[in-house]
Formats: structure tokens, C-alpha cells, sequence
């Protein structure tokens, strides 16, 4: 009796309410931070990284004009030059597909190569960054350049991966 | 009536709380998290943002020590308040000045360049005024005091951003070079945002619900100082992006458009319905721990709070890039249903927690306001009653004396009613069991009343 009168005293109190409210939007926050994380695990599955790495051979500048890059390789540089990686495709297996892509600082896509088997890219070694749409200059940060391993249409592993910074002067 | 409210009472022996303890162990953490981030970005990354959190220690030491004397103040006796809080004032205001300049000097001034960073604060300056007014206002029975609400937004814009710095700039560097860039990393880096900001924010409500016991009464008090810790924190936020995205487009010609959008886009659009709603809910949490009576509860709010304010947090970080923005006019439409869709619900369910909690208060405070004035004490009388539980009326007697004997007894009356409800939330919580003071506190608190009463006599 002595237990049924607290409790019925609890049911009484407001903020049992509140607590009660508080504790459903925490049911839903939990239903949302659970949903991220199936998110991230949809796209970054675990155990996918096994034996296959890509061999990046640098990062150069590039001229659009023939198509070349030129100079020592480089891991910085200014808003204004054209830049892009060179990979090397021959070190994959050919039952694996594959894609290069360039992510500026806001994370989106600036220049891509692929998807397809190792060997049906091998006339593409030469992946520029390009500037976005309307866009003189480059965006200053750091840009991500990966080698990517696909299943399903979906990127599941990096097999190779290099970061370049674009200095902001 | 009062012999009940007597017999419930639960006053506890003078000196230190225990809570008190914990609240120096917290500060203590923050103080070693916050220096050891600083040295070992600066030693081990050397980056600008390195150097910044190195020397925003200066600026954080200032707003710890302007805080110590702006709370000791009131302690003092009107004579040296002033005193105390004109030097608390100025404290406060160097160390936003050094982190302004720091900010400006270290991360935007060779892009940017001051002027635009003064430009944009000062934009940014009267919309977060006047979300912290709102913010104030909202809690219509008894407002908290400027001090601590200041204390809170200059929190969340000055310890707040520096906690997390180096945090995310760590978690950042490691996630960039192991994870498939893509929308893995996007919610990795939501999960960064929502997980230490929220952390980095809501220690400063966990700490004033530890320490400023006094002046945090239920939900709506938890729901105010968190609303200001966002709105401190989304201050710093838009600074930086201002000056972030003027640096970078301003070579393509359209600096001023890119920041101008930054502004509107977090200091109008998303003032209330970002950083301020999601710290509200750690608030919430806490405010709702405030008044409940078993540890285990008190716990779980607490947890409970942080846990919704980092997924509403994630939410916005992790899917953003789901509701795509057009460069067109109809990008104007979609900027703001994509606000409106994404954290509109979740500053909707603050509300709802805020309109509960002043019902819930307002329901307490007519009851104990009635309880009083049969006391006979000559604190609350009957007439009044009806007045003090309805702000409406509160401020139409307030006008009346305005009309009568000018702006002083408009203020006298203005105190007198204050310190009225101060004591109707005494003895709320005291009838609860949930207040620390002993009850000697509650027939000093009548006599002040009994003063002011007098002084606003008219």
C-alpha cells in the first residue's frame, strides 16, 4: 500500500510528466543516432580493406591545354594552379572495380575517374581536379584524393589516398 | 497550510553542499581538457587553429576569473557590488576583445582582414542580442538574472568553442585518412559536432545547475541558460563562417554575398532553431533533474538531455547534404523548408517541454503565492494574489505606478514583485524537498519584502 501511495503520489506530479515527455524525445534520439550509425556502416563496412592497395604515383601540376602534368610532386597549392594525381592502375587485380576521385573542402566531387576494372582505366592515369561550376579559382582546404574499391555501385573501401592542401592566398 | 509547508520543509545544515564538490572536479576537467588541447595542438600540430586555442587560454582565463567576481559581487553589499561588477565587466569584455583579435589575427586577418571581421561581429552583435532578450523573457514568472545569462552566452562563445577546437580538428585529421569519403564520413563528422559540442555546451548548464542552485529553478531556467549557451556558441559559429566563406569567395567576387548568407542563414533563420535549440535541451534535461527526487531520475535527465540535443545536433550535420540547396530563386524557398523541416520538430519539442514547464510553474507559484498570503505574514497579501500569478496583471500594476510616481516606483514595484515570487518559489521547492537554504532563509526573504514594500509605497 505504502508503495502504490508513492506511486500514485508520483503520477500526480507534474514533472513526472515532463520526465515521461523528456524520456520519449530520448526514445527518438536514440532511434535517430542509431539510424546514423547504420548510415556509417552502410558506407564504411567493416572488413573490406583486405591485401588490395592502389599506388598513387604523386600529385603534380597539370596543363589543361596537352593534357600533361609537370614538376616534382606536391602536396600544397595556390587557388589559381591546376593540380591532378597520377595512378598508377597496373598493381590491381582486374576482378576488382575501381574509381579515382577528387572531394574539395566542402566535400564535393571535382574530377573522377571510373568506375571499371583496373585495366579498362589504364589510359586514364591523369585525374585533374577541376574548379567548381562558375568558380575562377580553386576553394581553399584541404582536398581528399582516393582510390576507391566499389561493390554494388557503392564505394566500401579507400585503396589508396592522398590529401593536398589549397592554400587560401 | 504554512504548518504543512513547514513540516515538508527539508532544510539542510549550513555550508558547502556536496554538489559543490562535484562542480570544482568538472571545472577542474575543463580547465586540464582545455590546456592540454591547446599545448598539444600547438606542440604536436602547430596549426593556426593551434595557436588560436593557445592563446584563447589568455581570454578564457579572463571570462573564469570575471565570472568568480561578477558571482562573488552579489555576495558583497550594494556599496561594492557595482564595484565588483564594473570590473567583472571589463574583464569580461578584454578577454572578448582578445578573442576577437585572436580569432581574427591568427585564422581570417591575412584573408579576411579585421575590418571584415569587426563588419561581421558587429552584424552579428544585435541578432544575438535579441535572441538572448527573447530568451529572457520567455521565463514570464521569474527571470533569470542578466549576469548569469551573459555568463552563459559568453560560455558558449569563448570555453564552449575552444573545448572543441582541437577535439574535432583531432577526430577530423583521423577520420579524413581512414574512412571512404562520402556520406560515412559525413555522419562521422556529425557524430564529431553533435557528440563535443554538445558536450563542450552543456557543461556550462551542468555547472550552473551544480554551483548557482539559487537561480536554476525547474525546466524553464534549464531551457533559458541552455538557449544562451547556444546563442553564445552560434555567435562564435557565424563569425567564423562569415570570415571563413568572405575569405574564400571575395577573389571570385562574391564575399559579401557568401557571408551576408551565412549571416542570415544562422543569425535570423536558424537564431533560435540551431545551437539554441539544441542546447536548450541539455537544459531541459538538467532543469528537469532540478526537481525530481531520486538520483537514478536526476541521472537519467541529465542523460537524457544531452543524448536528444547531440542526435538533433547529428540530424543537421549527417543529412543536410540530403535536402540539396539550387542556385536559383527557388533555392531561397528550400533554404528555409530545409530549416524548418529539419530542426523545426525538434525546437517544436523544446516548446512543448517550455509551455509544460511554465504551466507546471505557474500552477506551483498561484498555490504557494495563496499559502503565503494566509500566512498573514505581511509578505504576500490576498489582494495581491491574483496580480502576482498572472505576468499580465504583474506588469499592468507596474504601468500603474509608472503613470503615478514615474520610472523609480515603476522599479521599486518591479523589485518588490520579484522578490514576492522569489519567496513562492522558496517555498515551492520547499515544499518539494529539493532546496538547499535553511529555513531561516524564507522569513529573511519576508523581511526584505516588507522593505520593499515600504520603499515602493505609493
Amino acid at each position: 500500500m505504502g508503495t502504490l501511495a508513492v506511486v500514485a503520489a508520483d503520477q500526480r506530479d507534474p514533472v513526472v510528466t515532463l520526465y515521461r515527455t523528456l524520456l520519449v524525445y530520448g526514445l527518438i534520439a536514440l532511434v535517430i543516432l542509431t539510424a546514423g550509425l547504420v548510415e556509417f556502416l552502410h558506407f564504411e563496412p567493416f572488413g573490406q580493406t583486405a591485401g588490395v592497395h592502389a599506388h598513387i604515383a604523386g600529385v603534380y601540376l597539370y596543363d589543361p591545354a596537352n593534357e600533361q602534368t609537370s614538376g616534382p610532386n606536391r602536396s600544397t597549392f595556390a587557388r589559381g594552379e591546376q593540380f591532378a594525381a597520377v595512378v598508377d592502375w597496373s598493381g590491381l587485380p582486374d576482378n576488382v572495380t575501381v574509381q579515382a576521385v577528387w572531394y574539395d573542402s566542402f566535400g564535393n566531387i571535382v574530377g573522377q575517374v571510373g568506375p571499371g576494372k583496373p585495366s579498362d582505366l589504364n589510359a586514364r592515369r591523369i585525374i585533374p581536379a577541376e574548379k567548381p561550376s562558375g568558380l575562377k579559382y580553386h576553394l581553399p582546404g584541404e582536398y581528399i584524393f582516393a582510390v576507391e574499391r566499389l561493390e554494388g555501385g557503392q564505394p566500401v573501401a579507400v585503396l589508396a589516398r592522398r590529401l593536398i592542401e589549397v592554400e587560401r592566398t | 497550510m504554512s504548518v504543512v509547508a513547514r513540516r515538508a520543509a527539508n532544510p539542510r545544515p549550513r555550508g558547502r553542499p556536496s554538489r559543490y564538490l562535484l562542480a570544482t572536479v568538472i571545472a577542474g576537467v575543463v580547465l586540464v581538457v582545455m590546456v592540454g588541447n591547446s599545448l598539444l595542438d600547438y606542440v604536436y600540430l602547430d596549426t593556426i587553429p593551434g595557436r588560436t586555442s593557445l592563446y584563447g587560454l589568455i581570454a578564457v582565463a579572463l571570462v573564469a576569473v570575471a565570472t568568480y567576481i561578477g558571482v562573488r559581487a552579489f555576495d558583497r553589499d550594494p556599496a561594492q557590488r557595482s564595484r565588483h561588477l564594473i570590473r567583472a565587466g571589463v574583464l569580461l569584455g578584454l578577454a572578448a576583445l582578445l578573442w576577437l583579435l585572436v580569432s581574427d589575427a591568427f585564422l581570417f586577418a591575412a584573408a579576411a582582414g579585421p575590418g571584415v571581421a569587426i563588419a561581421c561581429a558587429l552584424a552579428c552583435l544585435p541578432t544575438t542580442a535579441f535572441g538572448l532578450f527573447v530568451v529572457r523573457r520567455i521565463d514570464r514568472n521569474e527571470k533569470e538574472p542578466w549576469r548569469l545569462v551573459l555568463v552563459s552566452a559568453a560560455w558558449g562563445a569563448i570555453v564552449a568553442t575552444s573545448l572543441v577546437i582541437w577535439g574535432e580538428s583531432f577526430w577530423e585529421a583521423v577520420a579524413v585518412r581512414t574512412l571512404v569519403p562520402g556520406p560515412g564520413l559525413d555522419a562521422a563528422r556529425a557524430f564529431s559536432a553533435g557528440l563535443l559540442e554538445e558536450l563542450g555546451k552543456g557543461t556550462a548548464v551542468l555547472l550552473l545547475f551544480l554551483v548557482m542552485r539559487n537561480e536554476f529553478d525547474d525546466v524553464v531556467d534549464g531551457i533559458v541558460y541552455g538557449a544562451a549557451v547556444g546563442l553564445g556558441f552560434n555567435f562564435m559559429e557565424t563569425l567564423t563562417y562569415m570570415t571563413n566563406l568572405y575569405a574564400i569567395f571575395s577573389p571570385e567576387g562574391a564575399g559579401g554575398i557568401a557571408a551576408g548568407f551565412q549571416w542570415y542563414a544562422r543569425q535570423v533563420l536558424g537564431l533560435f532553431m540551431g545551437h539554441a535549440t539544441y542546447t536548450a535541451f541539455v537544459g531541459a534535461g538538467i532543469g528537469i533533474a532540478r526537481q525530481l527526487p531520486s538520483r537514478r531520475k536526476k541521472v537519467v535527465a541529465i542523460v537524457t538531455g544531452f543524448v536528444v540535443a547531440i542526435a538533433a545536433h547529428f540530424s543537421w550535420d549527417a543529412w543536410l547534404s540530403f535536402f540539396p540547396i539550387e542556385t536559383s530563386v527557388l533555392g531561397l524557398i528550400e533554404v528555409h523548408l530545409r530549416t524548418i523541416v529539419m530542426t523545426g520538430p525538434f525546437t517544436a519539442g523544446v516548446v512543448a517541454l517550455l509551455v509544460l514547464g511554465l504551466r507546471n510553474e505557474s500552477v506551483a507559484l498561484s498555490e504557494q503565492l495563496r499559502q503565503e498570503a494566509a500566512m498573514d505574514a505581511g509578505a504576500v497579501l490576498p489582494a495581491e494574489v491574483e496580480i502576482l500569478a498572472n505576468p499580465w496583471r504583474r506588469f499592468r500594476e507596474r504601468l500603474r505606478a509608472l503613470d503615478r510616481r514615474g520610472v523609480g516606483a515603476y522599479v521599486r514595484l518591479a523589485r518588490l514583485q520579484a522578490a514576492q515570487l522569489d519567496l513562492a518559489m522558496e517555498r515551492w521547492h520547499r515544499e518539494r524537498q529539493e532546496i538547499d537554504a535553511p529555513l531561516e532563509a524564507e522569513d529573511e526573504l519576508r523581511g526584505q519584502i516588507r522593505t520593499l514594500r515600504q520603499q515602493a509605497a505609493f
